[in-house]
Formats: C-alpha cells, sequence, structure tokens
C-alpha cells in the first residue's frame, strides 16, 4: 500500500508540473483550453436547459416519458465509457512503457493495476465527467436543484456510474487477454465486435423509442397514465435504469425511492470495483505476459522478399516522392492492427446507420416532425463525421513521430506533404459522408417525392462538412503534434484532439444554425404543396460555404505553420 | 562545401549555439567535438533543416537551408544520433521510402540497394520489420539510406553511440570510403580517437562556441604543448 501511494504521489507531482508549465506556449495553449471548455460546457448547460423545458412545458411528453428518454440516453454514455475505456486501457494496460518499467520494480502487479486503471479512467473520462456535469447543472436548474445538490449527485451518481463501466470494461479487457492468449486477438476483436452490435440490437429492441413514442402518444396529452400500462422490461436490471428512476424519484420528491436506486448503484458498482480486483490479481500479470507475446509473435511475422500488392519495389504511376509517402502511410495503416480494427468498427457503425436511415418509416404527417427528424439525422451525420475525421485525421501527423526526421531532412515541400495527407484522409471522409447523406435523404424522398432539393443539399452540405472537418482536424493534429504518441487511439483521445472535436461540434452548431430556416421553408414548402423559391438558399449556401472554407483554411494555415517548427525530437 | 556565418540558434534566453562561423570546404572530413550540451546537435539540425536558425546563414553546397531548403537538403545525407525508422516498415522497405524521397527512380534503387546491404552485413534482416532491429541494425539501415543518393555532403550525429564493434568497424570504414571518395563529412562525436583517426580538421564546440578548430596535424603540435594527449587538450579547451 505505501508503494501505491508512493506512485501516485510522484505522478501527482509530475502532473503538477504539466498543469504549471509556464512556458509561453503552454500557457496559451492551457489558457485556451480552459476558455474553450468553458464555452462548452455553458453550451452543453444552457442546451441541457432549454431542452427540459421545451420536452416538458411545450410538448408536455411528461416525467415519466422524459425519464425513459433519459434512460436511454444514458445506456449510449454508458456504452460510450465502457468502449472508451476498453480502448484506451489496452495502451494503458499493457503497451505502456511505464507498465514495462514498473514491472521490473518490488510492486504487486495489482498494485500496478490499480494505478494505471485509474490513471486510464481519469484520462479517457475527463471530457465526458465535464459534459455529464454541465448537462446535469442544465437538468438540475430546471427542477430547481442547488448546486451543491447538483455536485452531490455527480459524485454519489454519475461518477460511480461511470466508474461501473470503467471496472466492467477492465474486467472484459482481462478476459479478452486472456482469451486471446489461447484462440488468437484477432479473432478475438471480431467476437467482441458481434457482442456489442448483438446488445445494442437487444437493448433497443427491448426499448425502442419509436415504439415507445407511439405507445405513449396514444395517451397524449396525458402521456403520464402510459405508466400505468408499461410492462416491467428485462432492462431494469441494467445501470442506467436505476440512474434514470434515480432522477425520476429526485423529482418526484420521493426520496425513499431515490435513495433505494443510488443504494443499488453504489452496491453493484463497489462489488464490481472488488471483482475487478480479484480478476486483475489472478489475471493482470499472466495477460500482460501474453500481450508481450501477442506482440512478439506478431514482429516475427516476417514480411518476405516476396513483393506483394502496392510494393515499394513495383512500378508506379506516380512521382517517386509521392508514391514513397503514400505507400509508407498506406503500410503503417494496414500493419498497425488497432489503425484497421478501428476502422473496421467505424465502417460497420456507418453501414449499420446508412442500412437503418434508407429502411427508416417517416409516414409522419406532421410537418414540424418530418423537419425536426431530419435536423437531427443531419446534426447526427455530423457528429458521425465529426468523430471520424477526429480518430483518422487528427493523429496522422503525431503518428509520424520521432522519425519524422526522416521527412524532414529530405527535400519534400511540407506543403505538399501536407496536401498528400489532407487527400489521403479527405477521400475517405468524404466518401463515407457522401454515403450517409444520400443514405439520410432516402426515407424523406419517399415521402416527399417532389424534394429533389434535399439531394443536392445533401451532396452540397456534406461536400463542405468533409472538407472543413477534415482540415481542421489535419491542421489541429500539427498543432499540438508533439511526435511521442505511438497509440492512434490514445493520440485521438489527447487533450488537444478533445478541443479539436469541440471546435468541429461548434462548426457543426453553426453550420446547423444557418441551414435550419431555409430547411424549414422548404419542408412547408413540401407539406402545403406550395413554390418554394430557390433563389432563398443562395446566401445560406454561401454562407456554408464561406463558414467551412474559413474553419478549413484556419486548420490548414495553423497546421502548416506549426509543421515548419523546429522539429525538437 | 558547409558554411555557418554568425550563426545563433537560442531556446527562449538560453543560446544553444551562440554566433559561430565555420567553413568546411569540399571534401573535407569535419569532427565536431564537444562536452554534452555544448550545441553540437542543434548546430547539426541547422545544417538539416530541422532548426532554424535564430539569426545568422547556413549554406550547404551554395544554397541557404532557410531560403533554398529544398536544393540544399537535395544535396546532403543527414544520419540522426538517434536512428528512428518507421517500425512498422522492413529495412527494405525503409530505403525505398528513403530514395524515393530524393526522387531515385526504381531502378536505380535496385541497382544500389543490394551493394549496400552487402557492405553493411544486413542480410536476411532487410525483410523484417524495423521494431525487431538493434540498435547496430538501425545504424547499418539508416547509413545505407543516407548513401542512397550519392550526396556531396553527409551529415552525422553521434555515429558510434550503442554499437557493437562489429558495427562501429563497419561504419568506420564507410565513412573512410566515402571520405576518400570526395564527399564532406560533418561527423559529430565523442570519441576523440576515432575523430583523431578519420578526421582531417577538428573542432571543438563548448556552451555554443567554436573554442578550438584546426587540422589534425596542427592537433599533434597543440597536444604536446600538454602531455602529448587529446583527452588532456580536449579538457583544457573545455575547462572554462
Amino acid at each position: 500500500m505505501y508503494l501505491l501511494f508512493h506512485i501516485f504521489l510522484y505522478k501527482f507531482k509530475a502532473s503538477l508540473k504539466s498543469v504549471f508549465d509556464v512556458r509561453s506556449v503552454s500557457v496559451v495553449r492551457s489558457v485556451g483550453s480552459f476558455l474553450f471548455y468553458c464555452g462548452f460546457v455553458w453550451g452543453v448547460y444552457v442546451s441541457t436547459r432549454n431542452i427540459t423545458i421545451y420536452v416538458l412545458h411545450q410538448t408536455q411528453i411528461g416525467l415519466y416519458l422524459y425519464h425513459r428518454f433519459l434512460e436511454m440516453i444514458l445506456f449510449i454514455f454508458f456504452i460510450a465509457v465502457n468502449l472508451g475505456n476498453i480502448i484506451v486501457s489496452y495502451s494503458t494496460l499493457y503497451k505502456s512503457p511505464e507498465v514495462a518499467y514498473l514491472m521490473t520494480k518490488p510492486l504487486p502487479s495489482v498494485s500496478l493495476f490499480v494505478i494505471k486503471f485509474f490513471d486510464n479512467f481519469f484520462y479517457s473520462s475527463t471530457t465526458l465527467l465535464f459534459i455529464s456535469f454541465a448537462a446535469l447543472l442544465g437538468y438540475g436548474s430546471c427542477f430547481e436543484y442547488p448546486w451543491y445538490l447538483s455536485v452531490a449527485i455527480m459524485v454519489f451518481v454519475l461518477m460511480p456510474y461511470m466508474f461501473l463501466a470503467a471496472c466492467l470494461a477492465a474486467i472484459i479487457l482481462l478476459g479478452i487477454m486472456r482469451v486471446a492468449g489461447t484462440i488468437g486477438f484477432r479473432k478475438i476483436m471480431g467476437l467482441l465486435c458481434l457482442i456489442y452490435f448483438g446488445f445494442l440490437v437487444l437493448f433497443f429492441s427491448f426499448s425502442n423509442p419509436v415504439l415507445l413514442i407511439e405507445q405513449a402518444s396514444r395517451f397524449y396529452p396525458n402521456v403520464d397514465r402510459y405508466f400505468a400500462q408499461l410492462p416491467i422490461g428485462a432492462y431494469q436490471y441494467l445501470p442506467n435504469h436505476w440512474v434514470a428512476e434515480f432522477f425520476f424519484s429526485m423529482t418526484r420528491k420521493d426520496y425513499t425511492a431515490a435513495l433505494c436506486s443510488e443504494t443499488l448503484l453504489l452496491a453493484v458498482t463497489a462489488a464490481l470495483f472488488a471483482l475487478t480486483l480479484m480478476a486483475a490479481k489472478r489475471l493482470y500479470f499472466k495477460t500482460w505476459l501474453i500481450s508481450l507475446q501477442i506482440q512478439s509473435n506478431r514482429m516475427s511475422e516476417k514480411d518476405g522478399g516476396r513483393i506483394r500488392l502496392f510494393d515499394f519495389r513495383k512500378e508506379s504511376f506516380l512521382s517517386p516522392k509521392i508514391e514513397s509517402l503514400v505507400k509508407k502511410d498506406f503500410f503503417l495503416f494496414f500493419r498497425e492492427p488497432s489503425q484497421w480494427i478501428h476502422l473496421l468498427v467505424l465502417l460497420t457503425i456507418a453501414g449499420t446507420f446508412i442500412l437503418s436511415l434508407t429502411n427508416m418509416n417517416l409516414n409522419i404527417r406532421i410537418e414540424s416532425m418530418q423537419f425536426f427528424t431530419y435536423l437531427i439525422l443531419f446534426a447526427f451525420s455530423g457528429f458521425m463525421i465529426a468523430s471520424l475525421a477526429l480518430r483518422f485525421m487528427y493523429p496522422m501527423c503525431e503518428l509520424e513521430g520521432k522519425q519524422f526526421w526522416s521527412i524532414r531532412s529530405a527535400p519534400v515541400i511540407l506543403e505538399q506533404w501536407f496536401a498528400l495527407k489532407f487527400i489521403l484522409g479527405f477521400l475517405l471522409v468524404l466518401t463515407l459522408t457522401e454515403l450517409i447523406t444520400w443514405a439520410m435523404n432516402i426515407p424523406f424522398l419517399r415521402y416527399n417525392p417532389r424534394g429533389e432539393l434535399l439531394s443536392w443539399f445533401g451532396i452540397y452540405a456534406g461536400f463542405w462538412l468533409a472538407t472543413a472537418m477534415s482540415a481542421l482536424n489535419l491542421g489541429f493534429g500539427a498543432f499540438f503534434a508533439e511526435y511521442t504518441e505511438k497509440n492512434p487511439i490514445r493520440a485521438a483521445s489527447s487533450q488537444g484532439a478533445t478541443l479539436t472535436f469541440l471546435s468541429s461540434l461548434l462548426y457543426l452548431f453553426v453550420f446547423l444554425a444557418i441551414v435550419l430556416l431555409p430547411l424549414s421553408n422548404y419542408f412547408q414548402s413540401l407539406f402545403h404543396f406550395t413554390k418554394f423559391a430557390r433563389e432563398s438558399i443562395i446566401v445560406p449556401g454561401t454562407a456554408v460555404a464561406v463558414l467551412s472554407m474559413l474553419a478549413g483554411v484556419w486548420g490548414w494555415h495553423v497546421g502548416l505553420r506549426s509543421l515548419k517548427r523546429d522539429f525538437l525530437n | 562545401m558547409i558554411e555557418l556565418r554568425n550563426v545563433t540558434k537560442k531556446f527562449g534566453t538560453f543560446a544553444a549555439v551562440d554566433n559561430l562561423s565555420l567553413s568546411i570546404p569540399t571534401g573535407e572530413f569535419f569532427g565536431f567535438l564537444g562536452p554534452n550540451g555544448a550545441g553540437k546537435t542543434t548546430t547539426i539540425k541547422m545544417i538539416v533543416g530541422l532548426f532554424t536558425p535564430t539569426s545568422g546563414t547556413v549554406t550547404v553546397n551554395g544554397f541557404d537551408t532557410v531560403r533554398q531548403p529544398i536544393e540544399a537538403k537535395q544535396t546532403l545525407s543527414y544520419v540522426p544520433d538517434q536512428p528512428f525508422l518507421y517500425d512498422k516498415l522492413t529495412g527494405r522497405e525503409f530505403l525505398y521510402f528513403v530514395g524515393g524521397l530524393y526522387s531515385i527512380d526504381k531502378s536505380t534503387l535496385q541497382s544500389r540497394i543490394p551493394p549496400l546491404l552487402e557492405h553493411f552485413e544486413i542480410g536476411a534482416w532487410i525483410d523484417r520489420r524495423t521494431e525487431e532491429y538493434s540498435q547496430g541494425m538501425r545504424q547499418r539501415i539508416t547509413i545505407a539510406a543516407a548513401l542512397l543518393h550519392k550526396s556531396k555532403t553527409i551529415i552525422i550525429d553521434e555515429p558510434m553511440v550503442g554499437l557493437d564493434p562489429r558495427s562501429a568497424k563497419i561504419v568506420r570504414e564507410t565513412l573512410h570510403v566515402e571520405a576518400s571518395r570526395g564527399t564532406d563529412i560533418l561527423m559529430s562525436t565523442h570519441s576523440l580517437a576515432i575523430a583523431e583517426e578519420l578526421c582531417d580538421r577538428i573542432g571543438i564546440i563548448h556552451n555554443g562556441k567554436l573554442v578550438f578548430c584546426d587540422s589534425r596535424e596542427k592537433l599533434q603540435a597543440d597536444k604536446n604543448r600538454l602531455d602529448g594527449t587529446f583527452e588532456s587538450l580536449f579538457l583544457d579547451v573545455t575547462n572554462t
């Protein structure tokens, strides 16, 4: 235990040094980050408050239905924390040089696990902690919670809830690594993807939001009466249900029920943490050795003298410089499992999203509902594109690593190199963006055959979204690059990456604000069979293009300037 | 040919290189020595374009490294002190990659690579990923890559660090051959013996300033002023 505190103390001292780094660049970055975070947190607070007021007072869906939706959001939140922890903890627990170093010290492996587990939890969940706290404050303000009650709920409800997700992630990862030693890492990753996908399908089959609206609407405007009709589902055993129940009970001032939900959550979290420690005691060192074995097996796969597809020895129509850079990026990407596995997962998610969009039932004859559905889907598509750009374009420069000397000292024009990086990432982002926006329009066009303008809007908006987000992510990735992080997932979840993601969301928000009115008018004209003045989209269309160009040029400029800095590694 | 004129490099208020002027003519093998933190690597990084000088100019084969960086880099080869390679590429792929950066066509590369592999005794390692390589093997691949485009100038930073005697011998022989071909070489090293053995002229940098710069012959006379060893001379000129 003494050793544990000793290490925690020195880690804390080291982190304090980076927090109080007085170099001008660090201070500017820290102040900038802080202001940006504050702005974003304020935005989350205001949005949550306004949405809650709108949903409860304008649409009058009732407290019960509101909390059922909250339960679904909490489930997605749980999965996000859980997946984030699994992905990041693989690097933290198994690939970190710090672990390899501390393994040589007289320290029980379970203590080392505890250090890295907390390290990982706070690293991968900090942004979610901030966002959830801001959302909680916004929610609490609608029910006149004093601020200290929100703080208490954060500490005693939401943090244990996130901690539960992290414990589950650690247990799953230990299990994966144990089984990977027997059946191989690739198979286990495939299996995990299938299990997760199955679990998501199962959850939404049990608590389908469309079904929920349809059933509850039968009682409209007294939707709370639906409460009495509701059968108890299997989802009552899930922690998101307990948290949602806690909030629901608090709004009804049923403190006994709230306390019951809270006690259940804390007890399960404590039990799962104990189980995590037991699993770590049994498995951590064993699985760490397995991870070494997997890494050395992968290394000893000889790439051979035979000429493969895209081999460097093959002739190409590209110039030698461009060919070298493209092939290098191609091999580095597809030889790094965390890159192609993640791409596969994201493509599967995007594919599922596209498929569900094309099959969506939009036979809602309420004008505002179709418009809002379109807007929400468009926002969600934008969110997906932002995530994709963050994951694959942000780390591009960082991953050049200390080896970047070979390019920086060669006769390579940095502008060209940067443009090439942009094109490679942009092609992927643009293709997916256009596919998503195309799929998104299908159900709307099915019910609005006159709405061909939506297709053009999709192509146009998709192009600008992809351009701006690609340039922003690549540029900011270059700006924050320190060329030391080898793991793309950790690079894409760093502080710089978070700021970049928030910038992308801010851009998306302004984008949506610009297209809101013309889109609304267009849907009105479709519903009322009136003529839509196409000239009215020229100004917002130009504004969207200017906004995207500004965002893109900003990212490009910031990135390129940073690349020309001294290469200190 | 390398020429540094009143070059200063500051990091904040600290001057890592302070008003340094140095000229290395074509075909000269120049040894660059100095204690840890003296400014050797900073100077080298300014020559190869990884750092921009705070003031002063650096020219390589007549090209200003700030105003004409591409032309300057095309004429030089750089071997860093830490041979960081792209882990997931094989040695062969790395050589083709670097060759491409210098616009060398495939047929030329195919003829130039095999003799280099033989000379550096890389053998079967060439088709293994560089993440498996030892320090010595990484250094051999890095130097082989630097020789691919037959540059006029070679800048090599601490070439002997972490090398076993076999690797060290290969590197020493390679530099000797390159020097005899008329390539100008700037080599930074901590090894006084190697500098004495290989270099035509030796410069010693201390606290960012050039405190000694003379030919091998004059070095001998300077050594004799003290106890006849290079070590004593080195300690004498770097003793502030």
